[in-house]
């Protein structure tokens, strides 16, 4: 029984770093209508320079994030400005172009086997950093000390990116955009430039996520194929385009793999969660927790 | 000479070509990329079936290849059966698991669509990477099916030379580019456009586009599974992570994508310009640089999503419509 509770734990924590993953993805969504498909290759993007950042200078893992938000922020920005906006551009009256779709598995294809081009293919891990392996103890159970961090950092940036949308002049003109961006442009906001800072955060939450998973988790070129296929599976759970969707379709996820195992194959959870996907995508397709338009 | 005569010689002349290009190709190498070449025109033209005349993405059609290359395996290692009923046998399989993914599914609109076509093909690719013994059929889980090359004839589907299978592969090109092109001057494929394109407007008109949606889906998954076949007949060796992938569904639609989706010839270009890019970039490259083959491949997909959203089709169409022009008739064509 306490393993169960050990695993419910972990999982929860766990799955909200792959909420945290997710919350770019739901976020371009909202905005944008696009499924961004190169996210994954953003959040390694972002593990990859949270990686080097600690590994070159030796700081704690923690102090990448300075360095880490506004490289990813920019990154965004840019890959939405030069990339997608000529799309939008020709493709006006489309709502939800699959064309972009299609550039945006190009640009994954682009970034996940440039890193590979670059770094080479084996799996890089941060030794002798404070947190490897640190775990804290209640009693009998175990809880890993960087997921907690990682857990604190997810619930943060939730509620930063919702105080964001809620109560700033950006944040009102963002979601007027995401709403009807015909009238968000009457009103004189300027639709483009909204994309590119909505990218740009999306990007900035995919690189703290990285800055989070960088302390125990491997980084390899293909790490984002794993997120991206999860993140696909959290913000369709939660409801595309909610942001507390988002944390809680990551914690369903997170306690499916880390409780399964007890009953099961440790890979079949895998394939429950594959279910669970297409069962919501049928029965209720906005989502567990999604409100059409939940911010 | 007329249009017609035009057209009948210059796909005669194509035709020519490609029946004796084995009598000049003698290295295995330049053959087998050959066929992989005609082997992924096939699958890009079953794609866009769906993906091209119904205008949504399909992201998961390595489920039906693995499906054929799966059945007819299956079936001919265990009970005896010969491929060639085993490709019918996987072809009507997948037609079922085409349709239960299409029932439900083609009532989404379109990122959604692409992601659940994803989840299925994933979910069946975990599935099998997981099962060893399904009842009485050994499906042996992430370390797939080897076929011993043992009995070669025409009868067994397998050989000892290249040769004969580049004529199936041809062959079964062949059918299906006819086939593509009886079905887009169709009632069926003017349906399909149309509820590709607006699919409001169609239904407004009487158009069952779910329906017809669901037919185009059951005709290529049949004939994307017997491409399976003839893969796992091909190269002897089929596994989960081979032809059941994400790569491969990927790979599918981007090809067919970059060549035009929508058009007869757009599977075919893409396949004739990417498929030798891959193969030499693996060949020369594979060691030094991998991978690039997928840069090249990413950078090519967003030039022509911007550039030719139509896909390469379009300048080459025009081109082989300026030619056919100059050389047939003074009198300007008709539009």
């Amino acid at each position: 029984m306490i393993y169960v509770l050990e695993d419910l734990i972990n999982g929860i924590l766990m799955g909200s770093i792959y909420g945290l993953t997710a919350l770019g993805l739901t976020l371009i969504f909202g905005v944008l209508k696009v499924i961004n498909f190169a996210h994954g290759s953003m959040l390694m993007v972002g593990m990859y320079a949270a990686y080097w950042a600690v590994a070159l200078t030796g700081v704690h893992p923690y102090l990448a994030l300075v360095l880490v938000i506004p490289v990813m922020y920019l990154f965004g920005h840019a890959m939405q400005d030069i990339i997608i906006k000529p799309i939008f551009k020709a493709e006006k009256q489309v709502r939800e172009p699959i064309t972009v779709i299609i550039v945006t598995t190009g640009v994954w294809y682009i970034l996940d086997n440039l890193s590979l081009l670059v770094f080479g293919p084996q799996y890089r891990t941060l030794q002798d950093n404070p947190l490897r392996g640190k775990m804290l103890e209640f009693g009998d159970i175990m809880i890993s000390v960087p997921k907690l961090w990682g857990f604190a950092a997810a619930v943060a940036t939730a509620l930063a990116v919702y105080l964001f949308l809620q109560k700033t002049r950006m944040g009102r003109a963002i979601r007027a955009t995401s709403l009807d961006r015909e009238a968000a442009s009457l009103m004189g906001i300027n639709q483009y430039r909204i994309y590119n800072v909505a990218f740009g955060i999306g990007t900035a939450t995919a690189g703290i996520a990285g800055v989070a998973l960088v302390p125990f988790y491997n980084v390899f070129p293909s790490v984002g194929v794993l997120f991206d296929i999860k993140g696909f599976i959290i913000v369709v759970l939660g409801g595309l385009g909610s942001i507390g969707g988002a944390l809680l379709g990551g914690m369903i996820v997170g306690v499916i793999e880390s409780v399964g195992p007890q009953v099961m194959t440790a890979t079949w959870t895998e394939a429950i969660v594959y279910a669970l996907f297409l069962l919501v995508l049928f029965v209720k397709p906005s989502g567990l927790f999604g409100v059409k338009y939940d911010w | 000479m007329t249009r017609q005569q035009f057209q009948a010689l210059s796909l005669g002349l194509v035709a020519a070509v490609v029946l004796a290009l084995p009598l000049f190709v003698r290295s295995a190498t330049y053959l087998h990329i050959l066929i992989l070449l005609y082997l992924y025109a096939y699958l890009t033209t079953s794609w866009n079936l769906v993906g091209g005349f119904a205008g949504v993405l399909p992201l998961g059609h390595a489920t039906f290849v693995g499906i054929g290359a799966y059945t007819s395996t299956i079936l001919s290692l265990q009970y005896g059966v010969t491929p060639w009923i085993g490709m019918l046998a996987g072809g009507l399989l997948s037609v079922f698991v085409g349709v239960l993914i299409g029932l439900p599914t083609f009532k989404m609109r379109g990122a959604y669509f692409a992601l659940a076509t994803i989840a299925f093909a994933e979910g069946i690719r975990v599935m099998v990477e997981n099962i060893d013994q399904l009842g009485p059929l050994k499906i042996n889980g992430p370390r797939g099916l080897q076929i011993p090359p043992l009995n070669f004839g025409l009868a067994n589907f397998m050989f000892p030379g290249k040769e004969p299978y580049y004529y199936i592969i041809v062959t079964m090109l062949a059918a299906v580019l006819a086939f593509t092109y009886f079905i887009s001057r169709s009632k069926l494929g003017y349906y399909l456009s149309a509820g590709g394109e607006e699919p409001e407007a169609a239904m407004a008109l009487g158009v069952n586009v779910a329906r017809c949606k669901l037919i185009a889906m059951a005709m290529s998954s049949f004939l994307t599974a017997l491409a399976g076949t003839f893969w796992a007949q091909f190269t002897l060796y089929i596994h989960p992570k081979s032809v059941i992938s994400l790569d491969l569904s990927f790979e599918i639609a981007f090809i067919a994508l970059i060549g035009g989706r929508g058009s007869i010839g757009g599977p075919i270009l893409g396949a004739i310009v990417l498929r030798p890019v891959s193969d030499i970039c693996r060949i020369y490259f594979g060691d030094k640089l991998p991978g690039l083959h997928l840069i090249i491949f990413g950078v090519v997909l967003i030039l022509v999503m911007i550039f030719l959203p139509r896909g390469l089709q379009e300048p080459f169409s025009g081109l082989y419509n300026k030619v056919a022009d100059r050389l047939t008739s003074t009198v300007p064509r008709q539009e």
